[in-house]
């Protein structure tokens, strides 16, 4: 009960402290878009990351969505964290960039390309680390994001649902999907996750 | 599974795309937990992020920020500053000119054409005075003098020791510059696809219009054609604007 109340009040502090950033942020307190920054980056260049895979438009749309962020802000009407508003920002602008691109064709490197898969993965066979990332740049560019969002970058359904702009439920059944749609594809890999 | 929870719903948490959950978005396979765990073993091998180059980033957010805040405060010589009121206020008079004239087009038209078919007079008429439309034909027409000026720019090897030239490059983006940002403040700009586009064009052009003053040096050409790279200009503005659209738009 004691820790309950001592974590609810620490809460509060942090949500005032925001409040108070982000209000200084208003006024244009380089300082307070500093604050901001040093508080989010780390998750927005993560998320960017993993959606993209490449560092140097990883870096672009982490600065694109500050920018945007910071250009906007007499917008954030505080109904999310600043944290969650963020979020919205850097999905949309990665998942637009990432659909132009593949518009686009050839000019850029294609999303294929850009999967990477470190070398500490659980299994050794090429083959089905092939086979994983062509099937993971398959998925639906929605349900992708999804999976990467939840299952790589370890955000909760709440988080994604957010950022997305749908519902925990879609979250979820996205998630679904493109567990089965990899577990389909890479069917013929089975003794890997069967004991 | 219910329906409602398989699409996207539009809720109002700021700016978001539509994203695309495939054409079988409401098909959920059975779930295989054996899978699921070693998926979510697997999953975070993929796309594993490096260390975040925060002071890197933070120089480019700040260079940024600075271009956007001195062409605000028209520190930049030869643009404008931009007072929003004002410029508000030019837009609905430049939209109620475009209303006026396409308006007098459509009746003049008429009183000039030969008799039509009953039928299709409405649907020729509320097509040419869909303030939309003209607010689209404007847009078109701005992103084709853009392109111009843009290809301009990148093939003006001259420019780069030619002040007379730099000069010339910078008085037509400062025409161009007026034209996107009357286009900002209009309901164009209140097009998700066309706002980022105007925006990205509106910051690249303050630069060209910055550096235009002396000849080009390295550096400064450098910054330029970073920017129109990292923000892939050309190929948004010709995918935005098909070839002959602008002119089509205009004729009508």
């Amino acid at each position: 009960m004691e820790t309950e109340s001592t974590l609810s009040l620490e809460r509060a502090h942090q949500l005032a402290d925001q409040h108070a950033l982000i209000e200084r942020a208003r006024r244009g307190d380089a300082s307070a878009h500093r604050a901001l920054y040093d508080t989010h980056v780390e998750r927005i260049y993560r998320l960017t990351f993993r959606l993209t895979g490449v560092e140097h438009l990883a870096r672009e749309l982490t600065q694109d969505t500050f920018v945007r962020a910071f250009g906007a802000i007499d917008g954030f009407r505080g109904d999310s964290a600043f944290g969650t508003w963020l979020h919205t920002i850097a999905v949309s602008v990665t998942l637009n960039e990432l659909k132009r691109r593949k518009r686009e064709g050839a000019r850029n490197a294609p999303l294929e390309d850009a999967l990477t898969v470190t070398q500490s993965a659980p299994y050794s066979d090429p083959l089905l680390r092939e086979k994983l990332m062509k099937a993971v740049n398959d998925l639906p560019e929605g349900c992708r994001a999804v999976f990467m969002m939840h299952d790589s970058e370890g955000l909760t359904h709440q988080e994604i649902a957010a950022a997305l702009g749908v519902t925990e439920g879609t979250s979820k059944a996205q998630l679904a999907r493109a567990r089965g749609k990899l577990r389909i594809a890479l069917a013929e890999f089975a003794e890997e996750w069967k004991p | 599974m219910n329906d409602e929870n398989m699409k996207p719903k539009a809720e109002s948490r700021g700016p978001r795309a539509d994203y695309d959950f495939g054409e079988d978005a409401d098909v959920v396979p059975p779930s295989d937990p054996q899978f699921d765990a070693w998926i979510e073993k697997v999953a975070p091998t993929l796309n594993a992020p490096n260390a975040a180059p925060r002071a890197k980033m933070w120089d480019a957010i700040q260079a940024a920020q600075k271009t956007a805040s001195e062409a605000q405060a028209g520190r930049v010589p030869g643009v404008t500053p931009l007072r929003r009121g004002h410029w508000r206020l030019m837009s609905v008079i430049a939209a109620a000119l475009l209303l006026g004239v396409a308006i007098d087009r459509v009746v003049l038209r008429q009183v000039d054409a030969p008799p039509a078919p009953v039928a299709s007079a409405p649907l020729a008429s509320a097509d040419s005075s869909d303030p939309s439309r003209l607010y689209r034909m404007a847009a078109a027409q701005t992103l084709t003098q853009a392109e111009a000026l843009l290809t301009a720019y990148r093939a003006s090897k001259v420019a780069d020791n030619n002040p007379v030239a730099a000069r010339q490059l910078g008085s037509w983006g400062r025409e161009v510059l007026s034209r996107t940002r009357l286009l900002l403040d209009s309901p164009a700009g209140d097009d998700p696809r066309l706002r980022p586009l105007l925006s990205d064009l509106e910051l690249v052009l303050v630069q060209i219009i910055q550096l235009s003053g002396a000849p080009l040096e390295a550096g400064d050409r450098e910054l330029i054609d970073r920017a129109l790279q990292d923000r892939d200009l050309l190929p948004r503005i010709r995918s935005a604007v098909p070839a002959g659209v602008a002119g089509s738009a205009s004729d009508d």
